[in-house]
């Protein structure tokens, strides 16, 4: 049984208590509280660095304390405060940050509000499990055999066939009916690398239709999108030793994960508004009547400070796309307007909860619209990776990860 | 209307939890109890346990302290055996004022009496403040 | 008898020593109880169940976290039906029902600006404090009908 340590303030008294502890068990973990004493509490400024107003905080504080101490008490650490609390935002970051210096124990950050269901933390809880449960299967480098890999998608579905550490098949369709858009791109996959269903020794399925589609074509492997996004991250970008951070930008929801020698450390899901995804780049494109494979290069000439737009909302997002328009702004400006937007969005909300360290790897469909990475690249200072078959990154990450499994 | 309360000694009374729960079994009121390490958890309809609590307090009056409690004795939502350890949050508020209770039953025994209290520290004047600067620093 | 709310509202020293003195202490495990023990959910809640956080927007807006709107959807209706108040000073170690200081920062707003008796206390640290502390909420307690 996996032990999962919860640091919290407020989800009692925000009715979630259950939902946490819900799903936790669907992921076969448990929720446990390390003991601390009174005197723990009352001290928390010497021993973490500061004590707040909120008692609450105090003892996740000192809870946090406890583990790095005793690092045996759990195998994984969730940090939760309450959404919209500046307190606890400022003292959420810093557990996190204290967990992830003193002790190699995988952390997740979450803030929650009362419609926070167990559905919600199903996949984080999942990742965070399977970082503790399969490590030897995650420290895999590289692809042995013959498998096929597929990445259902909220927008689109991927797949690669994979021979002895090389992509030689790639299929890659709308996500229509999940099974029938799944059975598609795997065909597509087949039929360019040469190759018949049967010959395959296995399939890795992840993305939101995991389950459906696993269950439909006997996937020897049904695993979440964080660990095998950045799995098949730093495979493709040769990044397998060492930190890196992966930076997914996706059709439904974003994903920030800071990895070490190819095993997620900590990682950030969500966007508060699809203005923060793949399909406002999707909408710009259609606005500027342009294909959304030519909406990067266009981009790329233009300059975002001609046009004041923020997709924080995505209606709010179109509005100051169409108002730029009609102000007579010219289309690459509006562009990579649309472009560093976006990705302002997921440097303010998810970078700042992982540790950004190089290099810096961004995959998925979004990663080749030329004009997101170069935003992402001025914002942080850094470059940008983006790795050969980068929207393929999920359904590469899974046929890896299940060649590993034929071996036991 | 079922109603849980806890029983808390203060570390000076004379009287033990087990005392308390012995009173208890002994008692015509059909209430259940729980020895804990500060006292007992009781519970049962609440015309009982009031009459109980009467019962109870004059065993000790000064050093008997009653507190209620939302969750029934050993509900698996908050026993912490059932839940992955730890003391559930509002506990430390009961250790810590359970470590004034030898004081108040203190007062409370004194009958009145009381005591002048220390006047409280006051910042130092700013003007003796610049004073002793000058001095410790010429 | 006075319905007395105290502050923090889950003291033990405080509720004990109103209702030894003949009153009735308004205290949170009440509300807590009437929830987790209610027949009528199929699933009992740990403290509150996600409509809680809802009813809390009685008093505070749905900008402020869940976590204060659920503490306020148990502790606001107490101070509603409060009669007097014994307030007694941050001691520092307030954690799960009064582990959130912005709750507890909207509770002693709401209940000074009721127009209620309010005794303003500091918890003791040594005999004599102890003694005037007693004495205090005695006199108090004694001043309301």
């Amino acid at each position: 049984m996996i032990r999962i340590a919860q640091l919290s303030c407020g989800s009692e008294y925000s009715g979630i208590q259950q939902e946490i502890e819900r799903a936790a068990q669907t992921v076969g973990a448990k929720i446990v509280y390390p003991e601390v004493s009174l005197d723990d509490i009352l001290n928390v400024e010497n021993t973490f660095g500061v004590s707040v107003a909120s008692g609450d905080l105090n003892l996740a504080m000192a809870r946090a304390v406890r583990i790095v101490q005793n690092p045996d008490l759990a195998d994984a650490v969730i940090v939760m405060t309450c959404f919209r609390c500046a307190e606890a935002a400022i003292i959420r970051s810093e557990i996190r940050k204290y967990i992830h210096q003193h002790s190699k124990i995988p952390v997740l950050s979450y803030s929650f509000t009362e419609r926070t269901t167990a559905e919600t933390l199903l996949t984080r809880m999942e990742a965070l499990v399977t970082t503790v449960k399969f490590r030897g299967l995650l420290a895999r480098e590289r692809q042995k055999g013959l498998t096929a890999g597929i990445d259902s998608g909220s927008t689109t579905t991927k797949s690669v066939v994979m021979r002895d550490n090389e992509v030689i098949g790639t299929g890659w369709v709308p996500t229509n009916e999940v099974l029938k858009s799944a059975e598609d791109a795997l065909e597509a996959a087949l039929k360019t690398a040469g190759v018949a269903k049967e010959d395959i020794s296995a399939i890795g399925v992840t993305g939101y239709g995991r389950f459906l589609v696993g269950k439909h074509i006997n996937a020897k492997l049904i695993q979440e999108e964080i660990t095998v996004n950045s799995k098949g991250a730093v495979f493709l970008a040769d990044a397998q030793k060492g930190p890196a951070t992966v930076i997914d930008i996706g059709g439904m929801d974003n994903k920030a994960i800071s990895v070490q020698d190819g095993i997620p450390g900590g990682f950030t899901m969500g966007g508060i508004c699809a203005g923060a995804s793949g399909r406002f780049l999707e909408l710009t494109a259609k606005r500027l009547g342009v294909d959304i494979t030519e909406l990067g290069k266009l981009a790329l000439k233009g300059d975002y400070r001609n046009v004041a737009m923020n997709s924080y909302c995505i209606v709010f997002g179109t509005q100051s796309l169409v108002n730029s328009l009609a102000l007579g702004c010219k289309p690459e400006d509006v562009a990579m307007a649309a472009c560093h937007s976006v990705a302002e969005q997921v440097y303010e909300q998810q970078l700042q909860e992982v540790e950004v360290k190089e290099p810096v790897i961004m995959v998925g469909g979004t990663s080749l619209i030329e004009g997101l990475p170069k935003a992402m690249e001025e914002l942080l200072h850094v470059k940008v990776r983006v790795p050969k078959y980068a929207q393929y990154i999920g359904a590469v990450g899974a046929a890896l990860l299940v060649s590993g499994l034929l071996e036991d | 209307m079922l109603v849980t309360k806890y029983v808390i000694t203060s570390s000076e009374s004379n009287i033990l939890p087990s005392d308390i729960a012995m009173k208890i079994y002994g008692s015509k009121y059909d209430v259940t109890v729980k020895e804990t390490c500060f006292g007992v958890v009781i519970n049962g309809e609440e015309d009982a346990i009031n009459a109980l609590i009467k019962e109870i307090r004059a065993l000790d009056p000064a050093g008997i302290f009653i507190k209620d409690r939302g969750f029934p004795p050993g509900d698996p939502r908050r026993c912490r055996g059932r839940r992955g350890g730890g003391a559930r949050p509002g506990f430390y508020m009961i250790e810590a004022e359970s470590k004034m209770l030898p004081m108040i039953t203190r007062a409370m025994a004194s009958e009145g009496e009381v005591l002048a209290i220390a006047e409280k520290k006051k910042p130092l004047a700013i003007k003796r403040l610049e004073e002793i600067i000058h001095e410790d620093l010429s | 008898m006075a319905k007395v709310i105290v502050y923090p509202p889950t003291s033990m020293i405080l509720s004990d020593l109103v209702e030894r003195m003949g009153h009735k202490a308004l205290v949170v495990p009440q509300a807590v109880r009437n929830l987790v023990t209610a027949n009528e959910i199929d699933s009992p809640p740990l403290n509150v169940t996600p409509e809680e956080p809802k009813k809390g927007l009685r008093y505070a807006a749905v900008d402020v976290p869940s976590g204060v709107r659920g503490r306020m959807s148990l502790i606001g209706p107490i101070i509603e039906e409060a009669e007097a108040a014994i307030i007694v000073g941050d001691p520092g170690w307030l954690t799960g029902c009064a582990g959130c200081s912005r709750t507890n920062e909207l509770v002693r707003l709401l209940i000074r600006t009721k127009g209620i008796p309010v005794l303003d206390l500091s918890y003791p640290t040594n005999d004599p404090e102890a003694r005037a502390f007693v004495q205090k909420i005695k006199t108090f307690l004694e001043g309301l009908k």
